[in-house]
Parts: structure tokens; C-alpha cells; sequence
């Protein structure tokens, strides 16, 4: 007997193993391949110091107002702003920070939260902030936290020239550093898209060595051209706003969470004859046609609803491109506005929804096992599935021979 | 020379590979005569091609944004100041004989606006030869015992603080003003300093705290300033300064007084401060003017030809001419606008200039004959006013202390209606106030613009870098010829020795006859070593001369003359035997004292030019040719030729104009006109010099003067 149950027990040993290894394989295999996009993250930074930069920070602060009022909350903003002219001592509303000579808007009002500042915002910081190696004391709030189903915004303004970008009055960020770190987040699983925006001179020249796939760059001006600022406050004395910047937050004011334009609508709505600059964008590494990528997608939080039935059901994925809805993930600041956003989008999503939900409707977890089978859209899965389905056969027939 | 030297060398032995660069330099100094006609024409020519090649000044400094804020300046702040100007101006605040009531009004007002106030009182230090201390800062702590209770003066000091700045810089507006005999422009001056002030009490916005400085100008405008910033930057610690002034009994009778009226206020006795000084700006509003509009003047050399931060200026000249309208000018010398040989050249460039545009269209560096003439005029009083090594205002006491500092000198056109005189306090007070903005958003000293420039035009200027060229040119042959001179003179006497003596005798003898003639120069140099050290004594005469009481300047000079005569007669005798051609062996002996002279005139020149550019550029003007060209008459005589005529005339037309007191004489007689000239007057002159430390005196004692000794040595020299 002994003889016999050894070598069974052995094989039952050794079998184990294989079967988490090709459970593991199943599982992990299909999240990487179609990682949804869950959560949406912003990297503002302002690299340039100095009372006459002011245009620097209220651009930043500017574009921070705007991804705010698009629905990213502030714990998934990283604001890096490298000078404090709100409190400079030349300015001549102490405290506020305008974009605009008119006057109307403080961008530097209530709830406005600086994560990096002053010489805080150095390449090394902005780096570790990108890859996430950071030094344990770091807090949470300075890190970005974001995973394989992130969309992230990353804006930079300050002065540039051919392929970097000053930080502070002492360093500066070249396209390399740029690329290498974007190439680790990919490979860190840090993002799903990125898109990144540079308003500087000679922006573009700033995106030349970017390798990583699912990567969106645009900048305010080729090799070779300045970018400009659009206005002098003649009241605070310098100038309040870049060009660029001022027309993308012009296409933006126009816009709400509800909206549905598009990149590419964004991207034409440069006029290079008002930016006195030809903006650039490059889409080779990014594979999603613009025409169908809503601005919502990098510069608010709005994403694809995954629709329940009820409370705690299994997922079900759908395949259309299109968004109806967005999930909310925050539930601090705009909570009330969610809700309500969910209720008057009950009805349009019920409908819609209806010729998956018919497939999708038993609440077991085999109907979505099945529900996988059939769709077999992954052949490797299925392979997996077939072999771990063997296995019980292959230990039945063992047995039964003995 | 040196070629034929050469080919008798490489016949003999396997030619040596010589480098380029030894070659290059022997080709120069066998062509020295060529090289030094072109070089010197050339320099002379780029002096002239300057205003042509003169840039329009930028903004350099992007922290400055000139004009980039509209003036907050009002009509309620003009009409302020327009209140001090009356009170000022009324007979009532005269009748005091100290003028100390025009300064209780003025501390008065300020402390009105909510300033810190405080009065500083002075003993006006004369300026006087002190030979020890020349280039050494002026002295503080330094205590005079024969102060009166009748010589002092009162600055009156108001100092806001930035609300929210960090007090550790400051701006500083000064206006002089004479209590006991004010114009009406000093007070204007005050009114638009006050209006300026009242509206800087109130803004937010300031950075720097703001000094206002209400300069004493009983006993100079220079003087008040200079002894503020001693007691600024230099505190004095010993208790023995104080009481002196203290003892007075009109100044504690004014503390007092003050002290009593305003109690618990921000009134202080003792000296206030604040931060460093980014930049000063001294205010001046001229009593008469002829002209047509309101113009502005910029005066900014300082002392030895230092000049503040072109972009002071540039700031000035951009909110002037853009945004108050007013006109800026910059010093000129007048008889040059007027001179036609000047029109002409311009002319002639100007039709150069097409030409070579017609040639090729991107070839644009012309300008028109008038601007020509024009800048000509502003680039020469440009070069004499930093050459002069004198401060042209008030602001140059502020250059001492490195900080940038320029006066402005407003002249309205003149008209006493009331309207006018706001017109001319409201501009004044905007340009002041974007001044001050814009240097309050300065985060540095003014650092990235130039320091060594020249002025063609207040928009205009040549860099250091351009103009070094013409100088480095007038004496880049100096060198050559010397070397060129020294080579001749050791081989002609080298021949003439080898044709009297027989050829058996040359081989032992030669080698040691050359060791010993290739010494000779120490001989030359012994002689321009004993007249430059003359040139050092007959420099410190005047500070003997001057102690002697009751001289008139004529006779000063005299005594100057005599003494220096009689000193150069003595070293001669005593040291040396310089003019007197002992050795009638030595024919070539006035070749080596020209080329040893040439190499001493290059060394000064060289340090000349790191000290005071446009001092060495004038200096290499009147030398160069002069050093060039001296050779003994009496060999010029012999020749007989036209050649040898032409330049026996030169030499003793440049041997004329190079003595210093001569050429100070021509330079008068050209600007002031021949008629009053006076010997006194270059005492004078001198004792300006020495009494502002300026580098130009030495410069003139212990280089100019002696390279003329010197060279008319050479051309009295009996060989």
C-alpha cells in the first residue's frame, strides 16, 4: 500500500503547483491585455521661478482649476508649482493669482492644494514623482498612486528650448529624462494613457525621444518658435497668461463634465495665427483615433460605466467605445453632483444596456465563466481553461487504472 | 634687418624649422613701419566708424519689465505735491537764516505720510590731495577738529518700509535742495519726489524699502550725498563724532522742537537705515530752459570713468521717451555739432553705406550724415566726461559704493500757470514711479547689461567689445616697433663695429662685445626709470604746493613749473646724464631710449586702459603718433629731403600738443572758445583731478608726462 500511496501523493504534490501556475496565468493574463480605464490622474507643474514668471503659475493653477471642475478630485492632482507669486511681495493682490486682467476669476481662492513648492519642484522630485520612488517618509498626498487603469494628464509650462525644459533657475529636464521616465511608468504598469502637454518654447522638441506606447504629446510651438503670453495686466504689471494655455482654457470653458468633444477637437481648435506658434502633436505611439477620445478622458474623470443590475453583481464588460456615463470614484467633493448625474442618466442607460444584459443576467459565478467561454475572444485563456479542465481527467484515469 | 639677419644665419647652418608664428612675427616687425601706418590709421578710423556701429540698447535684465504697469500716480498725489511746493515756496518758510524751517516742513510732510523720519547732520568734508589714499574708499570714521557750529548741513531722511518685503534692499530718491537759496526748479524737484512718495506710502506692491533722500546742497550737491552714504555704509562707533555736531545749539534746538510737536511718532534722532541699494536715482528739475519741449537730461559717469548698469539707463530712456513722452537727452559736445569736417565724413559713410547696400541688400549699416554728426558729438563728451574721471553729479557718490545711481535732470519748457506745473509733476512723478516699479521687481543687483559702454545716443551705445578694437589697434604697433627699433640698433652698431675693427679681431672679441651690447638697453632703461620716477615726484608736488596759504592759481602753477624743472635738472645730474650723448660711440643710443620709451608707453597705456578705457584711448590718441615718430631733428636737418622735412614738422607739431598743459589748453580753447583762457586755469583743472581721485591725474604724471620728456629728449638729441 505504501508503495502505492506514496507516488500518489507525490503526483498530487507536484500537480498542485501546475495548477496555480496556470490559474495565475489565467487570471493575470487578461487584466494587463485589457486593462480598463478606472481612474484619472493630473501631474501639473510650473518649473520657473521668479516675480516676472508669474504667467507660469496662473497657467498651472489655471489648467488645475479646470481638471478640477472636470471631476479629478485634488487627492489625484499632483500640483507642483516652483514659485509662489501669490505671496510675493510685489504683487499687487496679495494672495490671489490671476489668469486674466479682468480680474473676475482668483485661481489661488479657497481649497487650492499645493503638493510640491518652491525648491520642493526640482527634476529629481518631478522624476520620483512620475516612476514612484519615492523616500518612505513621503505622504501619500505627494505620490501618484496610479495603476495600469490610469489616464494621466502631465502639464508642464515654464521655459524651454531644444529638447528641455528649465526647472527652477538651475536645472533642467531633458527629453531623455522625459522619455526614460515615461518608459519606467509603462513598464511599472504606472498608466494606461498618458497624455502630455507642454506649453514652452520649442515645446515639441520636448517629446523627440518618447518611445512608450499609449503616449499623447502636444506642445505650443515647434523647433524654433518661441511661445508667447497672450496678455499684460497692466495693473499687477507682468504678464498673466500664455497663449497657448489662454486657448486651450478658452476651449474648455465652453465645455462640462457632460460634454463630449473630442482630442481631436481640442486639437484643431489651435489657431496658430492667435498662438503667434504652430502647436504639435504627436499620436504615432497612441493608438486610439482621436476623433473617438473625449477630453473627459485625460482632462475631467469621466469614464466607462460598468452598469449593475444590482448591489455586489458580477462584472461584465462591454465593448463599445462610446461613453455614456462616468463611474465615480470620488465621493468627497462632488458627491451630490454624481448622484444626481446618475439618476438623469438612468433611463438612456437602461435602454442601451438592455441586449447585454439579456446574456450577462444569472448571478452565479460559473454564468460568467461561461459568459467568458463564449466569448472567447482570448485564446489563451481558453487553452488554459482546456488544460486545467484535463487535469481532473487525467487524475480520474490514474485512479481508475489502479 | 632681421630678414637679411636670418639669411646669413640659415646659410650657414641647416636651416632650423621656424614656426609660424615666430615667423609671422618677424615679417611683422621687419614691416613695422607699414604695419604701425596701418594699424594707427586703422585705429584712428574705427574711433571714427563708432557712432556707425553703435547698437540700439534692449532691455536686458527680464526681471526689470519697464512700463509693463500702468502709473497709479494721480492727480490727488500731484496735487500733494503741488501743496509742498507752495509751502516751500512761500516767503514765511525763508525768514529762518538756517533754512531750518523749509526742512521742518519737509520732515513734516513725510511724517504726515506715515514715513520714518530722522535728520542727518554733516560737516561738509573738503576735498583734498590725500597721496597715501588715492584709490582707497572714501574715508569714514575719520573726525576733523575744527568743526563750527556754522558749517553743517541737514540731510532730511524719509524711509518707507515695504509691507510685506523682507527690508533688506532699498531704493533710494534723492533731491538736492538748498534751503537758504531755492529755486523754484529745487522745490518743483521736492514736489514730484513728494508726490512719488505719498503715492508709495499707500501701494502694496513694493519690495524694496524706499529711501528718500532731501540732500543738503548748501555746500554741494556731491558733498551731502557723499556724507550720507559714509554714515550709511560706514557707521562710526566712536562716541567722539557726535557731540561735536550735538553741542550746536541750533540743531538740538531742532530735534527738540521736532521732538516736542509730533511726540510718538516715527520721528527718530539717531540715523535710520534700511536695506542695501539696489539703485539710486538723484532728481533735479533745472530753473531756466530755452528749449521747446520738456526734455530730460541723463548724466551717469562717475567717478574714473565707472558707469551704473546700462539697464538703469535704459529703463530711464524707455519709459521717458514711451510712455511719458518726454525727450531724453544725453551730454553732447556742442562745437562738434556744428563742425563741418565732421558733416562731410558722415556724408561720406553715408554714401558708403548705399553703396554697399546697392552691392549686396543685406549689408544695412548706415546712418544718416545729421545722426552721424550727432552721435559723433555724444560718443566724443561720452569719452572726455569718463576720461576726466570726474562724477557729473550727485550720483556718483553712489558708485563708490557699487551701486547704480544716475541723475535726471528735468527741464520743463518754462511756463508758470498753474496747469504747467501739474503737467510737469504729474510726468515727472509717473516716470519716477515706473522707475522704482521696475527696479522693484529686480531680484539681483543690476548685473546682466553692460558696464563698459560708451553712448552715442540715449538709445544707442558701443560695448566694450567693439570699442576695444580701435584702441587695441592705435597700439598694437607700439610692441613692433619697439622690437623692431632694439633689433636695428644692436646690429647697425654690430656692422659699424665689425667695419673698423680687423676680421682676425672679431672671433674672441665678438662674443663678449655682443654679451655686452646686448645689455645696452639697461642704459635706455636707466634713463625712462629716472624720468618716470621724476614723473611721480612732480606728482605729488601739487599736494606740497597746495599747502602753501593764500596762492592763487596762477602762481601755484608757476611754482609747479619751476619745481618741477628744477627737480628733472637735479635727477639728471645727480642720477644720470640722460640728454647729454656722452659716448659719441653709441650713434644708435636714441633708437634704444625710443624703443625702451615705446615699451614703457605700451605698459601704461595697457594698465591705463583696464583702469579708464576712455582716459588710455585719449591718452593713446596724443602719444602714439607723438612716440612714433620722434627721431633726432638734428638727423632730419641733415637729410634735407621732403620726407625727413615733413616729419621734422610733425614732430614738432605733436611734440607741441602732447605736453599735457598744452593740450588741455587746445581741448579749451576748442570748447570754450581761445579768449579767456588763463594759466591758472589748468591748476585748476589738476586740483579737480587730484581732489576726485581720479586715475586720469596719475595717469597723466606718471605716463604722459614723462613719454613726452622723453621724446622730446629724443628729439633734441645731439647724435
Amino acid at each position: 500500500m505504501e508503495t502505492f500511496i506514496n507516488p500518489k501523493s507525490l503526483f498530487h504534490l507536484l500537480l498542485l503547483p501546475c495548477l496555480l501556475l496556470y490559474s495565475s496565468i489565467a487570471y493575470n493574463s487578461s487584466p494587463v491585455e485589457a486593462a480598463m480605464h478606472t481612474n484619472n490622474w493630473a501631474v501639473l507643474v510650473c518649473t520657473s521661478r521668479f516675480w516676472f514668471n508669474y504667467r507660469h503659475m496662473a497657467n498651472t493653477l489655471s489648467l488645475y482649476r479646470t481638471v478640477k471642475r472636470l471631476g479629478i478630485p485634488d487627492e489625484r492632482i499632483i500640483l507642483m508649482l516652483a514659485d509662489d507669486m501669490a505671496c510675493n511681495t510685489r504683487n499687487k493682490y496679495p494672495a490671489q493669482v490671476f489668469n486674466n486682467e479682468n480680474h473676475r476669476l482668483n485661481l489661488y481662492g479657497d481649497n487650492v492644494e499645493v503638493d510640491y513648492r518652491g525648491y520642493e519642484v526640482t527634476v529629481e522630485n518631478f522624476l520620483r514623482v512620475l516612476t514612484g520612488r519615492h523616500e518612505t517618509a513621503v505622504p501619500r498626498s505627494k505620490r501618484l498612486l496610479s495603476d495600469e487603469g490610469s489616464h494621466i494628464l502631465l502639464y508642464m509650462t515654464g521655459h524651454g528650448g531644444d529638447e528641455f525644459l528649465k526647472f527652477q533657475d538651475s536645472e533642467e529636464l531633458q527629453s531623455h529624462d522625459l522619455a526614460d521616465a515615461v518608459k519606467q511608468m509603462k513598464e511599472k504598469h504606472r498608466f494606461k494613457e498618458l497624455l502630455i502637454m507642454v506649453d514652452t518654447c520649442q515645446a515639441a522638441t520636448l517629446f523627440n525621444q518618447l518611445q512608450s506606447p499609449g503616449v499623447l504629446a502636444i506642445g505650443s510651438s515647434m523647433k524654433g518658435e518661441n511661445s508667447y503670453s497672450h496678455h499684460l495686466d497692466s495693473d499687477v504689471g507682468v504678464s498673466v497668461v500664455d497663449r497657448f494655455t489662454y486657448y486651450t482654457l478658452a476651449f474648455f470653458e465652453r465645455l462640462n463634465i457632460y460634454d463630449n468633444a473630442s482630442l481631436s477637437s481640442l486639437f484643431s481648435s489651435y489657431n496658430p495665427s492667435l498662438l503667434m506658434s504652430t502647436t504639435y502633436y504627436r499620436k504615432d505611439l497612441y493608438k486610439r483615433r482621436l476623433e473617438e477620445v473625449p477630453v473627459t478622458n485625460f482632462f475631467g474623470s469621466v469614464m466607462e460605466t460598468i452598469h449593475t443590475d444590482a448591489a455586489y453583481k458580477a462584472l461584465s464588460r462591454r465593448n463599445s467605445g462610446r461613453f455614456e456615463d462616468e463611474m465615480s470614484l470620488d465621493q468627497s467633493v462632488h458627491h451630490i453632483k454624481r448622484r444626481m448625474l446618475i439618476k438623469v442618466n438612468d433611463g438612456d442607460e437602461i435602454h442601451d444596456i438592455n441586449p447585454e444584459g439579456e446574456e450577462g443576467a444569472s448571478k452565479c459565478p460559473w454564468s460568467t465563466f461561461r459568459n467568458k467561454f463564449q466569448k472567447a475572444e482570448n485564446v489563451d485563456s481558453l487553452l488554459n481553461y482546456g488544460l486545467v479542465a484535463m487535469i481532473p481527467l487525467l487524475v480520474i484515469s490514474t485512479w481508475l487504472v489502479q | 634687418m632681421a630678414e637679411t639677419k636670418e639669411k646669413s644665419l640659415s646659410d650657414e647652418k641647416p636651416k632650423p624649422r621656424v614656426r609660424p608664428i615666430v615667423r609671422l612675427g618677424i615679417f611683422l616687425i621687419s614691416h613695422s613701419f607699414l604695419v604701425s601706418v596701418v594699424c594707427c590709421t586703422a585705429g584712428v578710423l574705427a574711433l571714427f566708424l563708432l557712432p556707425v556701429l553703435a547698437k540700439n540698447t534692449y532691455i536686458s535684465e527680464n526681471a526689470l519689465m519697464p512700463g509693463s504697469a500702468s502709473p497709479m500716480l494721480s492727480n490727488q498725489h500731484v496735487s500733494d505735491g503741488n501743496r509742498l511746493v507752495k509751502d516751500l515756496t512761500n516767503p514765511n518758510s525763508k525768514s529762518s537764516e538756517t533754512g531750518i524751517e523749509s526742512h521742518k516742513i519737509i520732515a513734516q510732510y513725510m511724517l504726515d505720510l506715515g514715513a520714518e523720519v530722522s535728520f542727518h547732520k554733516f560737516h561738509p568734508q573738503m576735498n583734498q590731495f590725500h597721496p597715501l589714499h588715492f584709490f582707497s574708499s572714501p574715508v569714514s570714521g575719520k573726525i576733523q577738529e575744527n568743526y563750527s557750529c556754522s558749517s553743517y548741513g541737514i540731510n532730511t531722511v524719509g524711509i518707507i518700509r515695504a509691507p510685506r518685503g523682507d527690508g533688506k534692499e532699498a531704493i533710494v530718491l534723492v533731491t538736492p535742495y538748498n534751503a537758504l537759496k531755492s529755486g523754484f526748479g529745487e522745490a518743483l524737484s521736492l514736489g514730484i519726489a513728494y508726490s512719488v512718495f505719498s503715492l508709495l506710502t499707500q501701494v502694496t506692491w513694493l519690495a524694496k524699502d524706499i529711501i528718500w533722500l532731501v540732500a543738503d546742497s548748501q555746500y554741494g550737491e556731491y558733498a551731502a550725498v557723499a556724507a550720507w552714504l559714509r554714515e550709511y555704509q560706514s557707521p562710526k562707533f566712536s562716541s567722539l563724532s557726535t557731540p561735536n555736531a550735538e553741542m550746536c545749539p541750533d540743531v538740538n534746538n531742532l530735534f527738540e522742537l521736532k521732538g516736542h510737536s509730533i511726540s510718538g511718532s516715527k520721528f527718530s534722532n539717531s540715523f535710520r537705515r534700511a536695506g542695501t541699494m539696489a539703485a539710486a536715482l538723484v532728481l533735479k528739475v533745472r530753473d531756466q530752459n530755452e528749449q521747446f519741449e520738456d526734455t530730460i537730461s541723463i548724466y551717469a559717469e562717475a567717478s574714473n570713468g565707472q558707469m551704473p548698469n546700462l539697464d538703469l539707463i535704459n529703463v530711464v530712456n524707455y519709459l521717458a521717451v514711451h510712455r511719458q513722452g518726454l525727450r531724453v537727452n544725453v551730454e553732447k559736445l556742442w562745437p562738434l555739432l556744428n563742425s563741418s569736417w565732421l558733416k562731410s565724413l558722415g556724408e561720406i559713410f553715408e554714401s558708403l553705406a548705399k553703396v554697399a547696400k546697392s552691392l549686396y541688400p543685406k549689408w544695412k549699416f548706415g546712418i544718416p550724415a545729421t545722426e552721424y554728426v550727432e552721435g559723433t558729438a555724444t560718443l566724443a563728451s561720452s569719452l572726455y566726461y569718463q576720461a576726466l574721471g570726474v562724477p557729473t553729479g550727485p550720483h556718483g557718490a553712489f558708485r563708490d559704493y557699487q551701486v547704480d545711481a544716475i541723475t535726471l535732470e528735468i527741464s520743463p519748457k518754462f511756463s508758470l500757470d498753474k496747469v504747467w506745473r501739474n503737467d510737469i509733476l504729474l510726468r515727472g512723478g509717473r516716470l519716477i514711479e515706473g522707475v522704482i516699479r521696475s527696479v522693484n521687481n529686480l531680484l539681483e543687483k543690476f548685473h546682466q547689461s553692460f558696464f563698459l559702454y560708451l553712448l552715442t545716443s540715449p538709445s544707442k551705445f558701443v560695448s566694450v567689445g567693439v570699442y576695444m578694437i580701435a584702441f587695441a589697434l592705435l597700439i598694437a604697433p607700439l610692441p613692433m616697433v619697439a622690437a623692431s627699433l632694439y633689433v636695428d640698433a644692436n646690429s647697425s652698431s654690430n656692422y659699424s663695429k665689425g667695419d673698423s675693427s680687423t676680421p682676425s679681431a672679431i672671433t674672441d672679441t665678438d662674443e663678449h662685445g655682443i654679451a655686452i651690447r646686448s645689455w645696452r638697453w639697461l642704459n635706455s632703461a636707466k634713463l625712462v626709470f629716472i624720468v618716470h620716477l621724476w614723473g611721480a615726484i612732480v606728482s605729488l608736488l601739487p599736494y606740497f604746493i597746495s599747502q602753501i596759504p593764500d596762492c592763487s592759481p596762477t602762481t601755484s602753477f608757476m611754482i609747479w613749473v619751476l619745481l618741477s624743472i628744477l627737480s628733472l635738472l637735479t635727477s639728471n645730474s645727480v642720477l644720470a646724464s640722460p640728454l647729454a650723448c656722452a659716448k659719441a660711440t653709441q650713434e644708435k643710443e636714441w633708437a634704444l631710449v625710443k624703443s625702451v620709451t615705446i615699451s614703457s608707453v605700451f605698459i601704461g597705456l595697457g594698465l591705463m586702459s583696464v583702469i579708464n578705457f576712455a582716459t588710455a584711448e585719449i591718452g593713446a590718441l596724443l602719444m602714439v603718433p607723438m612716440c612714433l615718430l620722434a627721431r633726432p631733428l638734428k638727423l632730419d636737418v641733415r637729410a634735407g629731403t621732403l620726407r625727413s622735412f615733413c616729419r621734422l614738422i610733425c614732430n614738432l607739431v605733436l611734440g607741441h600738443i602732447a605736453f599735457p598743459p598744452a593740450a588741455f589748453f587746445l581741448l579749451k580753447g576748442m570748447l570754450d572758445g581761445f579768449g579767456n583762457a588763463n594759466v591758472g586755469d589748468f591748476w585748476m583743472w589738476v586740483e579737480s583731478l587730484w581732489a576726485w581721485n581720479s586715475a586720469t591725474y596719475l595717469f597723466i604724471g606718471m605716463v604722459q608726462l614723462p613719454c613726452w620728456v622723453l621724446c622730446v629728449s629724443i628729439l633734441f638729441h645731439t647724435c
